[in-house]
């Protein structure tokens, strides 16, 4: 059973639709990321499912009750939803201390006291806080508020976890930390966990599943090499970097034993193989997407192995970049961008040739 | 060694910071100093007399136990009531889907920019226990024959000052409410609280500060206040101290100005108590619960409720604007007041009170007081504050204490302080009963405000701003008029306009430094009143509304977000 379902959930702010109708389920346990640009509707979809907003359409369940149903009219208070939830400002009061801003769930359901000591002090133990318990809350840095936020939203064991844009406030190294840490808690502990971020390597570093939205629509949900390797389409493709993408034709399709297809595509000045999500017909135009990282410089004279797609061109431009060299190539193809190892030598200039493997290779759909 | 010090200290910041000295001090430290002269002075301003403590002596009475009584009690009460109503208010228009709120904003507000002297003068035929029209219709209503209203008591002063003190409370209010980041809100519902329960655990507790130093600033504010007590409790013999030190100089066969001088020098020193209260209150205590995100708080869905609380707010706008408006115009166009029937309406009073030379002069002086003073004031004290905020120059602190001391004498207290003062000057500067003597005490009074103003305007302005245009080879001078001007000016005109307001509606002051010529509307409506001619006060009332309206008008036409009122 999902723990948190949406059924054709929509969300209007006068003329504006911020969400439109979507669908979406996140399984218990799992890490569900919603990734998009800004104003999409991220943030409307995660406090819809947390009752700060309400739905104006559609239906959303949590743990299998029906929390919101704006068709039926019912509407279920945020306090009585039973959810975690870590704002994007940290939201740690000001005027309590660490232990009175993790208390507070507990004391709101009245726990005993020894209860509500033991419990706090086992929150700040998770988020490594125990130390900080008597100070008060406005002599925190941003990480430790991020920790005091996530000890709060923990404390008295949520169904669910939302977060929007928990890390966005800190800066990289710690951010880097940070979505580490929280990645094991979560796992450590099996929270479903719903999280909203605009940063993409943040969202496959740290999810089960990413859902990618545009313009209130969700385009595509997947684990995140499908979302990153087999984008759905090329706005999902170009959400993640600038890759390149190849015009052709495609000369013969067949399925390659799992639920894909293989295509041999030919275009201008190469002809190679890719893999596609769905069967084409041989005649048909197609565009392949290659991630400049996945194309290798061609080693000398030797021959192209089957199905590889090999692109030569000049060089127009090359900036060394630590990790890699950048070169964009001037190619029959057009211009394409790949990036090389950083030992390569390559000069404004060179005529090289460029391979790219079958796998690293892909078809959007039209 | 003496050359160095003097580059050091270099000409011009000396020079400039002497004289705002000079100016600060004439405006502020001489009346006082004054007012604690006067105090020990056993005769009048101007006359020869003996040194003694007879003036301190009168305050330890019983008589001036009640009045300090009445003053505290009725302040306080005041005040209560005015900040429950004014959260109310505030949490209704930034924090609910109340219909129309951006209006019903407006209209709520407004009474805090109509003089108290006019309201106080409508509630009186209002609420007159005679001929009131409340009483009237109540009588006709019910058949009854015993007025149900009489405004001449205790509650009749508390209820009018509620009616300029409420939006003054909501000015301020309002904007915390707007400020709070809602996040720290929602992170309550979030932990299970419901809405009640985290208005009082998070909402209240983070807006305690503010609030606290709301309801300090509002009591002094009672204290200070003159015209309500003046209207409503003198004719039953309920006095405050600034009623008592009013009377002691204009309703005695003798005026006793050693008392009068003695009570107000003994004011300041209990407002000065409750300044130091204020500051150990609130020591430490103010949460930056600010967020950068422009987040529009997401206001709660009241559902039919949403009417009731539209409908509170209307009430509200109801009972201060439309009722006393209503009964100046009603007033004015009837011969008698009381007596209303379609033989009795007239255009008399129009006529009396446009021939009325009196009229026109108040007329004159309130303008001509108005455009100068604000004026004035709003260079003062963009200057105080671009001293003291934007500069290293040596006492700048000190110009901006000053500059804040009449913060702490009420209107009253400074109007005898300059009495003083001007009687102390040479016989060469005849400022006494002119025109100027009001333009001083004006400007004195609106120095603290127009330098908070504008201090909040150059707060807002990067140094960055200042110092890339003078890299860019700018002068000082051009740096100045350029980016800093052009960037403040629209706080200088919403200072401006208040210190506007303020001159208008400023009656004690002005009641003791006028003279025979320099009257101003606000004297010449109190004249009248004492006189009996409620009519045409009313015609003068809606003149002065009708100045209200078009100015506040003027400022949220031009001025879209108005800067909190200090
Ligand atoms: N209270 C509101 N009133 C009106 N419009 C709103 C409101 N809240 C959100 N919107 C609009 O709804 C759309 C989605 O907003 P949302 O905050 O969900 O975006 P987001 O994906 O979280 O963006 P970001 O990454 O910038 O946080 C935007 O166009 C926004 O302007
Ligand atoms: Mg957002």
């Amino acid at each position: 059973m999902s723990a948190i379902i949406l059924n054709n959930v929509s969300r209007t702010f006068g003329t504006v639709l911020a969400v439109d109708r979507i669908d979406l389920s996140v399984e218990k346990g799992e890490f569900v990321t919603l990734l998009g640009p800004s104003g999409c509707g991220k943030t409307t979809t995660l406090r819809m499912v947390a009752g700060l907003e309400r739905n104006t359409s559609g239906r959303i369940s949590i743990d299998g009750t029906v929390v919101s149903d704006a068709h039926e009219g019912f509407f279920l208070a945020p306090e009585r939803r039973h959810l975690g939830m870590v704002f994007q400002s940290y939201a740690i009061w000001p005027h309590m201390t660490v232990f009175d801003n993790v208390a507070y769930p507990l004391r709101i359901r009245r726990r005993p006291r020894v209860e509500i000591l033991e419990r706090v002090a086992n929150a700040l133990r998770l988020v490594e806080m125990e130390d900080y318990a008597a100070r008060p809350a406005p002599a925190l840095s941003g990480g430790q508020q991020q920790r005091v936020a996530i000890a709060r939203a923990l404390v008295f064991e949520p169904k669910v976890l939302l977060l929007d844009e928990p890390l966005s406030n800190l800066d990289a190294r710690l951010r880097a930390q940070m979505g580490d840490e929280f990645r094991a808690l979560q796992k450590r502990l099996g929270l479903t966990t719903l999280y909203v971020t605009h940063d993409q390597a943040e969202a496959m570093a740290l999810s089960d599943r990413v859902v990618v939205m545009h313009g209130g629509h969700i385009l595509q949900t997947g684990a995140p090499p499908d979302i990153y390797l087999r984008p759905g389409s090329r706005a999902v493709a170009a959400f993640f970097g600038t890759p390149n993408f190849l015009d052709g034709i495609v000369v013969a399709c067949n399925p390659d034993g799992t639920d894909r297809y293989s295509l041999t595509v030919e275009g201008h000045g190469w002809k190679g193989q890719c893999q596609a999500g769905s069967a084409r017909s041989p005649g048909s135009s197609v565009q392949v997407m290659v991630r400049s990282e996945n194309v290798h410089l061609a080693k000398g004279d030797s021959t192209p192995r089957v199905g590889e797609i090999a692109i030569s061109g000049r060089v127009t431009e090359t900036i060394f970049r630590g990790a890699h060299r950048s070169v964009v190539l001037d190619s029959a193809a057009g211009r394409i961008a790949v990036d090389l190892s950083a030992l390569s030598h390559v000069a404004i200039g060179d005529t090289i040739s460029v391979l790219v493997e079958p796998g690293a290779a892909w078809a959007i759909d039209n | 060694m003496l050359r160095q010090r003097l580059d050091r200290l270099s000409l011009g910041p000396t020079l400039g910071v002497g004289a705002l000295l000079l100016l600060l001090g004439f405006l502020a430290v001489y009346p006082l100093s004054m007012l604690f002269y006067g105090s020990l002075h056993s005769t009048p301003p101007g006359m020869a007399g003996v040194f003694n403590l007879d003036g301190y002596a009168k305050i330890f009475s019983a008589h001036e136990a009640t009045v300090l009584a009445n003053t505290v009690v009725i302040s306080l009460i005041k005040t209560v009531i005015a900040l429950l109503v004014a959260v109310l208010l505030a949490w209704i228009i930034a924090r609910t889907d109340t219909p129309w709120r951006g209006t019903l904003e407006v209209l709520i507000t407004l009474p805090f920019f109509i003089p108290p002297i006019v309201t106080a003068m409508s509630w009186g035929m209002l609420g007159n226990p005679q001929v009131g029209l409340i009483n009237q219709a109540w009588k006709a209503m019910t058949g009854a024959t015993a007025s149900p209203i009489n405004v001449y008591s205790y509650a009749g002063i508390i209820w009018h000052m509620l009616q300029y003190s409420t939006p003054f409370l909501f000015l301020f209010i309002v904007d915390i409410f707007r400020a709070m980041d809602p996040s720290l809100e929602e992170a309550s519902r979030m932990s299970g609280a419901a809405r009640l329960r985290t208005f009082r655990s998070i909402t209240l507790i983070l807006m305690l500060p503010a609030l606290t130093s709301s309801f300090i600033l509002s009591f002094v504010r009672g204290i200070e206040s003159f015209e309500s007590a003046l209207f409503f409790g003198s004719p039953v013999g309920i006095t405050v101290i600034t009623t008592e030190i009013y009377n002691s100089i204009n309703h005695r066969q003798a005026p006793d100005y050693q008392y009068a001088t003695a009570l107000s020098f003994s004011i300041l020193g209990l407002m000065f108590l409750l300044v130091i209260c204020q500051w150990l209150i609130l020591r430490g205590r103010t949460f930056t619960t600010v967020t950068g995100k422009g987040y529009t708080p997401t206001v709660m869905q009241l559902g039919p409720w949403r009417w009731v609380t539209f409908a509170f707010c209307l009430l509200f706008f109801f009972v201060t604007v439309v009722l006393p408006v209503g009964q100046l115009i009603i007033g004015s166009f009837f011969r008698y007041l009381g007596f209303y029937s379609a033989e009795m309406l007239t255009l008399d009073h129009y006529r009396s009170v446009f021939g009325n030379s009196e009229f026109w002069r108040g007329f004159r002086n309130t303008m001509l007081l108005g455009l100068l003073g604000a004026t004035a004031t709003m260079v003062l004290g963009s200057i105080v504050a671009y001293v003291s905020a934007r500069t290293t120059w040596r006492g700048r602190r000190l110009i901006d204490a000053i500059a804040w001391l009449p913060w702490m004498m009420p209107g009253m207290v400074l109007g005898i302080g300059f009495l003083w003062a001007f009687a102390m000057l040479p016989h060469a500067i005849p400022i006494y009963g002119t025109v100027w003597a009001l333009l001083l005490a004006y400007v004195a009074l609106g120095t603290p405000v127009s330098v908070r103003v504008m201090n909040g305007a150059y707060a807002q302005l990067s140094f960055d701003l200042e110092e890339c245009s003078r890299v860019h080879g700018a002068t000082w001078f051009q740096t100045m008029w350029r980016i800093l001007v052009a960037l403040a000016w629209p706080s200088f005109a919403v200072g401006w306009i208040l210190t506007f307001f303020g001159i208008m509606r400023e009656l004690s002051a002005s009641v003791l430094l006028y003279s025979v010529g320099s009257e101003v509307l606000s004297v010449v409506l109190l004249k009248l009143w004492t006189n009996g001619a409620a009519e045409q006060v009313s015609v003068i009332g809606l003149m002065m509304m009708l100045l209200v309206v078009v100015f506040r008008a003027l400022q949220l036409r031009f001025l879209n977000r108005q800067i909190g009122v200090v």
